[in-house]
């Protein structure tokens, strides 16, 4: 029986438990990416953490995707933090140099971005030297106090990203839980098992001590 | 009339003075007060198909009745906040670049030829220099793009706080 499960997932219940994770994957293969973003990534990303699991049962994998996710944001987050530091010393370097009108931010922004990646071009890097020494600062000097200017959305970047961890710890146990409780359940179907064939047993050997 | 009270009422007179927004970035981010992202509303996901399959399928899992509807309802809630948290970093506020990185000081000398025509006096200028500044310091106090999607995400924290801990509790307790 085929279910649609939210985000066009089709789940294949009246499959066996070791199959469960193989439909599901429509399911995580329609993740919300960011143009640049790779699919293929996401995906292996998840793979490995469904590996880790023995049987994972569709919830489990549900839950395990929202993990994946989780881990998702914190990478954007992280590379954003990134992103604020570099605006702010491309901002500071236009505000302070010659380069009064807006057009000359971007063009800094992009040659800053290339100059710290360390691919920067031969034109690139005379820019940004000839915008440093207008500014009468240092690269580290433009890097502290870049900071200092963007520490309030740095702060909540960080908020975001403790989130997430948060939200990864909650996922965790949730899934500590779900596999706790099916092995609980094994282990009480497996015990009433035993305890049946004990009670039939005995059965049987009262049946031939009875006198006939 | 205690002082208290008395600030109270000036304060209360004052405040009917007040007509709203005036100036043009004034008005422009008040134009922005009715975006919502729709987290405060009360779904209705009891009578949604995805809940009622999701329901099932947990079932399957050997969790009550009661317990499958909460996690399901957990789940898609859940879902929904992770959704909005995505459209509101994917379509910030646009930036006004231009506005953002020009510099007020420097660009006087603009001001005062493109007003010259009409005979302006320094008063002029300085107004204009006045109001430039006041709307560069708006842009500037909601940052770029990425400033922008880092503060209009971070106000969807709590949602996604409530919606972790109702999903995770439902689970552990069913």
């Amino acid at each position: 029986m085929l279910y649609n499960v939210h985000f066009g997932i089709y789940v294949d219940v009246a499959m066996p438990v070791e199959d469960k994770s193989k439909p599901l994957l429509p399911f995580l293969s329609s993740p919300k990416l960011l143009p640049d973003e790779s699919e293929a990534e996401f995906q292996s990303g998840l793979q490995s953490l469904l590996s880790e699991l023995d049987n994972p049962s569709p919830l489990a994998v549900a839950l395990i995707s929202q993990l994946n996710e989780c881990i998702w944001w914190i990478r954007r987050h992280t590379v954003d933090k990134e992103l604020l530091l570099h605006e702010a010393m491309a901002r500071l370097l236009s505000r302070e140099g010659s380069n009064w009108m807006g057009s000359g931010n971007s063009k800094l922004s992009v040659a800053l971005e290339h100059y710290l990646n360390g691919s920067a071009q031969t034109d690139q890097a005379a820019l940004i030297g000839e915008a440093l020494s207008d500014a009468n600062l240092t690269l580290s000097d433009l890097r502290a106090r870049a900071f200092k200017d963007a520490a309030r959305h740095i702060k909540m970047v960080d908020d975001l990203i403790h989130r997430q961890h948060q939200t990864i710890r909650h996922l965790q146990r949730s899934i500590d839980s779900i596999d706790y409780k099916s092995r609980l359940i094994k282990r009480m179907d497996l015990e009433l098992a035993a305890l049946e064939s004990k009670q039939s047993v005995k059965g049987v050997l009262q049946l031939d001590d009875e006198p006939s | 009339m205690t002082m208290n009270h008395r600030r109270n009422l000036t304060n209360r007179c004052n405040a009917l003075k007040s007509t709203g927004p005036r100036s043009a970035a004034g008005k422009r981010a008040s134009s922005q007060n009715s975006r919502k992202h729709g987290l405060n509303s009360t779904p209705d996901f009891e009578s949604s198909r995805e809940f009622r399959a999701l329901v099932d399928l947990i079932a399957e899992e050997g969790f009550s009745a009661f317990a499958c509807a909460d996690i399901a309802a957990g789940l898609l809630n859940y879902r929904r906040v992770m959704d909005a948290y995505y459209d509101t970093y994917t379509s910030p506020e646009p930036v006004n670049e231009f506005m953002r990185d020009m510099n007020v000081k420097a660009s006087i000398p603009i001001f005062r030829e493109l007003l010259s025509p009409s005979g302006s006096e320094p008063q002029d200028v300085r107004e204009m220099a006045a109001f430039f500044a006041s709307m560069q310091r708006q842009e500037r106090r909601k940052g770029g793009p990425v400033p922008r999607r880092s503060s209009d995400t971070h106000k969807l924290i709590r949602y996604q706080r409530n919606g972790i801990a109702r999903l995770s509790r439902a689970i552990r307790q069913g």
